[in-house]
């Protein structure tokens, strides 16, 4: 980090370390991600003065677009999708007099783009601090990271970071050939690849909830914990995404990323420190203990899914074969379910089952801790009928809380035990609206805090867990077992947590 | 003698345990829809909250707020009336009266229980008797004093003693200097048991956030250090009577102590009104600092309406100017170097609403060196 001489009223507000003056750079002009996510969050950040005094955007395409031109698009696009409605017309303006677009069809365009840089840097103060972002679809990744080099746009002061959007990579091959191409012009930890699960408040609260607090630590292991649930479901389909699902199916999608993610948080080891080095350490730690299924065990442990047509709230809806966009004769999976182990010393032979699908049932994120059950049994079985094991339910979306179910005895004469659940409503705690997954993700970028993003290890652990299992499903003849939409999935998923005599969780 | 309105404060009822069986039913009574669905309801608190108030009125505002805020900081809430006109004709006596008001969406949980303690007469000595039993146990313990704290007072020091958190507004005390040198020395006894909060302070958060920001330029940080002159304006009424200068004297004094400037003589008002200060800056070199009185529309009294530094530095002259706009809702912050403008950006101001300032400060439970500094500065100031 550049060094900065200390401002001694800084001291004491909200903010210790608000981003430095600088500017963002957004490759990928208005496209989809820039006006359903990275406009209305910036604007947000804005009305809510966390953006430094002098900072100023700047967009970047092919097609050739005035300033006023992006700057209206923009507008539309932070009018529709913006947490905050209506738009705040006043600061908008303010704000949008520092949002500039330069077309780049051709090397011209960069050296023109690399000019209105330096002069943005002349005119603010911004010593040469810049984001950038790489907003575009993949393939276009590399002319863009040689171009950055190549016309010099790092500056020759002050901070150079890049963001990379997901996904990153299609395989561990790809991804390593992408690191290594932006590797040409920036260091590793400039490098910010996103994953929005980890900007989620609640995903963060994992964190808190496991290390801030004395009384689950002690449980957290194979000794007390029978097995790990996760769970991310979908209602929707594959909407408007087919070109790109199609070649990625769930486990590119959901599992590669998030779910290995919220994995990695809920079985990591404490770190020494809440910080990037420290966090993102113990959790490549634990995807290299994760147990690989490998080839034998595939049909074993691997089940993939797609849905066929059904009912999703009331309505009925097609199955995936019968999308727009999508191969009649499709092999693409729409749900996965997994059942792998780490191998460690906290977690041995404790089983961390996974699924993740589309149009199942009921939107739902959510981590389940399930306890062994007490080692006597006291009361008589007809007493203890409705008593469940203990659970402890870590709810990411909808619903952000936790649950600790345990029994109670219901209040007749005689002894008869029910599960009762204990919720903690995170959103009726703390009614604050939480700040959008891109709002805490840019600020952190801006001040270049790296915990909550993925580092290279990371997405090359997350691969090597992925690749064999898409590899052993491509080479076998049958297709993913057919699901109803609206239903949790495949009877093969059932089968492969009854076989070890559990059951998937009601989420 | 006039009773509350049941309506807003509930039942009345006859002692703790009483008002403690009336409060669990009805938390049944609500959570019976709940439990229709086969949910249990979880009562959540997360801090008890005592209100001091002497007046009805300002003790219902304060309810009101305190529920405005349920969702976000569940809280049991014991609003002490002390009606100490009542004095004559009746006994000393203790009242009280409890409410669950709804939360809007939060069916699951009961999130504020808010319970009436109103003491008739001179109830001084007992009414900390009534507060003790009914806070939550092994929760923080907020006490907001609405008006004047009369630091010397007996109840104040005994409410103070369960508090982990004094709350105050500046803006309403009526010997704005006086009481805030008070405040300061009762700071200094906390000596960290407790944290002290002052609501006028909270409204300067935006205030110091954007002078502070100018700052974070690398280009004009060193300007900070070599600052010439500050004014200050903050709002009166149309017929400019002399009002409450706390909010800004807090804005003069942080940025005193935070730059280690000495505060030396307050000079007497010039014609405009308003204060003028003598002070020495870190490399003893001497400035004059300004506090002007200035009506405008929309403002709260008292409230602060510009900020604006001058700063001379190799021959350059910087001014950072921060102007509340026509409408009080944005502020432009505009840095001029040799009178050109070389910067400018509007801002949002949040809303300076109590429920907003109360709901910030709720948040917080240490102390705030930064502010305890400031009150210190200014108790040197004048």
């Amino acid at each position: 980090m550049a060094a900065t001489i200390v401002n001694p009223l800084r001291e004491g507000l909200r903010l210790s370390r608000t981003p430095e003056p600088s500017t963002i750079v957004i490759f990928g002009g208005s496209g989809d991600l820039v006006q359903r996510k990275l406009m209305p969050a910036l604007y947000n950040l804005a009305l809510q003065r966390l953006l430094p005094g002098s900072f100023s955007v700047v967009g970047a395409a092919r097609q050739p677009l005035t300033d006023d031109q992006f700057r209206e698009e923009l507008h539309r696009a932070v009018g529709e999708h913006s947490r905050t409605k209506p738009i705040n017309e006043e600061v908008w303006k303010s704000f949008a007099d520092h949002v500039f677009f330069i077309a780049t069809p051709d090397e011209r365009g960069y050296d023109q783009l690399s000019r209105r840089l330096d002069q943005l840097d002349t005119e603010l103060g911004t010593n040469a601090n810049r984001l950038f972002y790489l907003a575009t679809p993949p393939g276009a990744y590399e002319p863009i990271v040689k171009a950055i080099g190549a016309h010099g746009l790092r500056g020759r002061t002050g901070w150079a970071r890049i963001v990379v959007e997901k996904p990153f990579g299609h395989d561990r091959e790809s991804a390593r050939a992408l690191t290594e191409l932006i590797h040409q012009v920036f260091r590793e930890d400039e490098v910010f690849r996103i994953d929005h699960y980890l900007g989620k408040e609640t995903v963060q609260n994992i964190l808190v909830m496991r290390f801030a607090n004395g009384i689950f630590e002690p449980l957290w292991n194979r000794q007390y914990v029978d097995h790990v649930q996760i769970t991310v479901a979908e209602t929707i389909g594959v909407e408007e995404r087919a070109g790109y699902y199609e070649q990625a199916g769930a486990m590119r999608d959901i599992v590669q990323n998030h779910l290995l993610q919220l994995l990695a948080l809920v079985a990591m080891e404490p770190p020494a420190a809440f910080d990037d080095k420290a966090v993102r350490d113990e959790k490549v730690k634990v995807l290299r203990a994760l147990r690989a299924i490998a080839d034998g065990d595939v049909a074993r442990s691997a089940v993939r899914g797609q849905y066929a047509s059904g009912f999703i709230e009331g309505a009925a809806v097609h199955g995936y074969r019968e999308e727009p966009g999508i191969a009649p004769a499709s092999r693409t999976e729409t749900y996965v379910a997994l059942r792998s182990f780490v191998d460690n010393w906290r977690w041995e032979g404790t089983p961390f089952y996974m699924r993740t699908g589309k149009r199942l049932p009921k939107r739902s994120t959510e981590i389940a801790i399930q306890f062994r059950v007490a080692p006597h049994q006291l009361f008589s079985r007809e007493a203890s009928e409705g008593l469940d094991p203990n659970a402890l339910v870590l709810r990411i979306q909808p619903d952000e809380g936790v649950s600790l179910k345990f029994g109670a005895k219901v209040p007749v004469q005689g002894i008869r035990i029910r599960s009762v659940n204990m919720d903690f409503d995170y959103g009726a705690s703390f009614m604050v609206d939480a700040p959008d997954a891109y709002e805490t993700l840019i600020l952190d970028a801006l001040r270049g805090d790296a915990t909550l993003f993925t580092r290279r290890d990371e997405v090359d652990q997350q691969w090597a867990f992925v690749d064999p299992i898409i590899a052993a499903w491509a080479a076998s003849p049958g297709p993913p077992a057919l699901y109803e939409a609206g239903t949790w999935g495949p009877a093969e998923a059932e089968a492969l947590i009854e076989r070890d005599g559990r059951e998937w969780r009601k989420a | 003698m006039i009773d509350v309105d049941t309506s807003f404060w509930g039942a009345r009822a006859d002692g703790i345990a009483a008002l403690e069986r009336e409060l669990a039913r009805l938390r049944r009574a609500q959570s019976a829809h709940a439990r229709e669905q086969g949910r249990t309801v979880a009562r959540a608190a997360v801090l008890n909250l005592i209100v001091y108030a002497d007046r009805e009125p300002h003790a219902r505002r304060a309810a009101q707020s305190i529920s405005d805020l349920a969702r976000r900081h569940p809280s049991r809430a014991i609003v002490l009336l002390a009606d100490r006109r009542a004095r004559e004709g009746a006994d000393a006596r203790i009242e009280m009266h409890c409410h669950l008001p709804t939360v809007d969406g939060a069916a699951k949980q009961v999130c504020y229980e808010q319970i009436l303690v109103r003491a008739r007469g001179d109830s001084d000595d007992r009414l900390a008797s009534a507060v003790i039993p009914l806070l939550v146990p092994d929760l923080p313990v907020f006490l907001w004093w609405t008006g004047n704290p009369p630091t010397d007072g007996r109840i104040f020091g005994q409410l103070l003693r369960l508090a982990d958190r004094l709350i105050v507004d500046s803006a309403d005390f009526a010997r704005p200097h006086e009481t805030l040198g008070e405040l300061a020395d009762v700071c200094e006894q906390a000596r960290g048991r407790f944290g002290v909060t002052d609501l006028n302070w909270t409204r300067l958060t935006p205030w110091r956030e954007c002078v502070t920001s100018f700052f974070d330029v690398p280009a004009w940080r060193p300007f900070l250090d070599k600052i010439t002159g500050v004014r200050v304006g903050y709002a009166v009424d149309m017929d400019g009577r002399d009002s409450n200068p706390s909010q800004a004297l807090l804005l003069i004094a942080w940025l005193a102590s935070r730059l280690g400037w000495r505060p030396l003589h307050a000079i007497a008002p010039s014609e405009a009104g308003g204060l003028l200060f003598s002070i020495e800056r870190a490399d003893k070199a001497r400035i004059m600092v300004r506090a002007r009185p200035r009506f405008e529309r929309g403002l709260e009294d008292g409230d602060v309406s510009g900020v604006r530094i001058q700063a001379d530095r190799s021959g350059e002259r910087a001014e950072f100017v921060v102007k509340r706009q026509p409408d009080p809702r944005h502020q432009t912050e505009t840095v001029l170097v040799d009178g050109r403008v070389r910067w400018e950006r509007i801002a949002p101001l949040p809303s300076p609403a109590i429920v907003e300032l109360i709901g910030e400060e709720l948040a917080i439970l240490g102390s705030d060196r930064i502010y305890e500094e400031a009150l210190r500065t200014l108790v040197r100031l004048a």
